[in-house]
């Protein structure tokens, strides 16, 4: 199911895209725009984004997490409509940068419209996927991700990939769905639950095994909170999101 | 642009073929020199997708389009497709 899968989550955030976004009910990827907090994000955050780039995807805020400083070099797995990415660069300044990859021409097109409308110069957006990153090795100092790497069909290959990337030194902050207890058979087989960021969500301590397996060292829970409302009582209270700190070993 | 590498083969650095720029690059090609492939740009966007994620129409297209303004190693045999290949 591996292509099939990649196809339709790539179709599924196509559409998300072309309809100016907000999460899908099922997902439990964040909220709708009228909450306060759209997946962690305050409202003097969601202020700084262009509007047009906040797609109400994430299920958390890894760049609040990430401490980021003027002049380091930021890259965001998965970035659809940019917002992360708008926000990391706030941060990096104008000696920094923020790279975003995504597989989804739609969202490349959004984040990309907005980046020249709001006159970021400091962002770059590339068509790649988190499991082949077009970056050299130890090139970045920081990898955010936000509800992403649940959707791959390979995550211990994604983590590989970040170790690959960062800088000695260079620190992980990502923000994903996990389970607590496994899903039933029949969602987790299910296609279009996996496109809907639950059927490819690991269990929380298998999560945490793949990123000591990459080589990442310290990786430690930063914030979790779970997720019941609006999902069939099946999954309901099984699913929560995490944003979680890693680091390459410096030597 | 500096930091990009081959998604495939991890090769670094990439040369870069410019075919069309404004205060961007809009069009061009990257091109790795060590497993030969190539990777266009799109409306100012480095398409960088494994060989199994691209589509063969497309970069066709785009080979057939820019092919005065590619190298002819790539137009002609670079990878996972080439003008050659079509013919």
């Amino acid at each position: 199911m591996r292509r099939d899968v990649k196809h339709l989550v790539k179709k599924r955030y196509a559409k998300i895209a072309a309809s100016g976004g907000s999460c899908c009910p099922s997902c439990g990827c964040g909220g709708g725009n009228t909450s306060v907090h759209i997946g962690g994000y305050s409202e003097g955050d969601l202020a700084k984004a262009p509007p047009e780039s906040r797609m109400g995807l994430g299920c958390g805020n890894p760049v609040s997490y990430a401490d980021i400083k003027p002049g380091e070099a930021v890259l965001d797995l998965g970035s659809g409509g940019g917002m992360d990415v708008f926000l990391a660069a706030q941060k990096a300044g104008p000696d920094g940068r923020v790279i975003g990859i995504d597989m989804t021409d739609e969202m490349l097109d959004r984040a990309r419209g907005a980046a020249v409308r709001h006159g970021f110069n400091n962002v770059e957006f590339r068509k790649g996927e988190i499991e082949v990153v077009p970056l050299e090795d130890s090139s970045v100092d920081v990898v955010i991700s936000n509800c992403v790497i649940n959707l791959s069909t390979d995550k211990a290959r994604v983590f590989r990939e970040i170790k690959r990337i960062l800088k000695p030194g260079g620190r992980m902050v990502v923000s994903d769905v996990v389970t607590n207890g496994g899903l039933p058979e029949h969602v987790k087989s299910n296609p279009e639950a996996w496109a809907a960021c639950v059927a490819g969500a690991l269990d929380k301590d298998e999560y945490l095994r793949l990123i000591n397996e990459s080589g990442l060292e310290c990786a430690r829970i930063l914030a979790e909170s779970g997720y019941s409302e609006g999902l069939p009582e099946e999954i309901a209270g099984k699913l929560s999101s995490i944003t979680v700190y890693a680091e390459k070993p410096r030597a | 642009m500096d930091i990009l590498a081959c998604p495939i083969c991890k090769h670094h650095p990439l040369d870069l073929q410019v075919i069309r720029e404004s205060d961007e690059i809009n069009e061009g090609v990257l091109i790795c020199k060590n497993c030969n492939r190539w990777y266009p740009i799109i409306d100012d966007i480095p398409h960088m997708l494994p060989d199994d994620m691209r589509n063969p129409e497309e970069d066709l297209e785009f080979l057939e389009r820019w092919k005065e303004k590619i190298p002819a190693e790539i137009a002609e045999r670079g990878k996972p497709f080439n003008l050659a290949s079509k013919k």
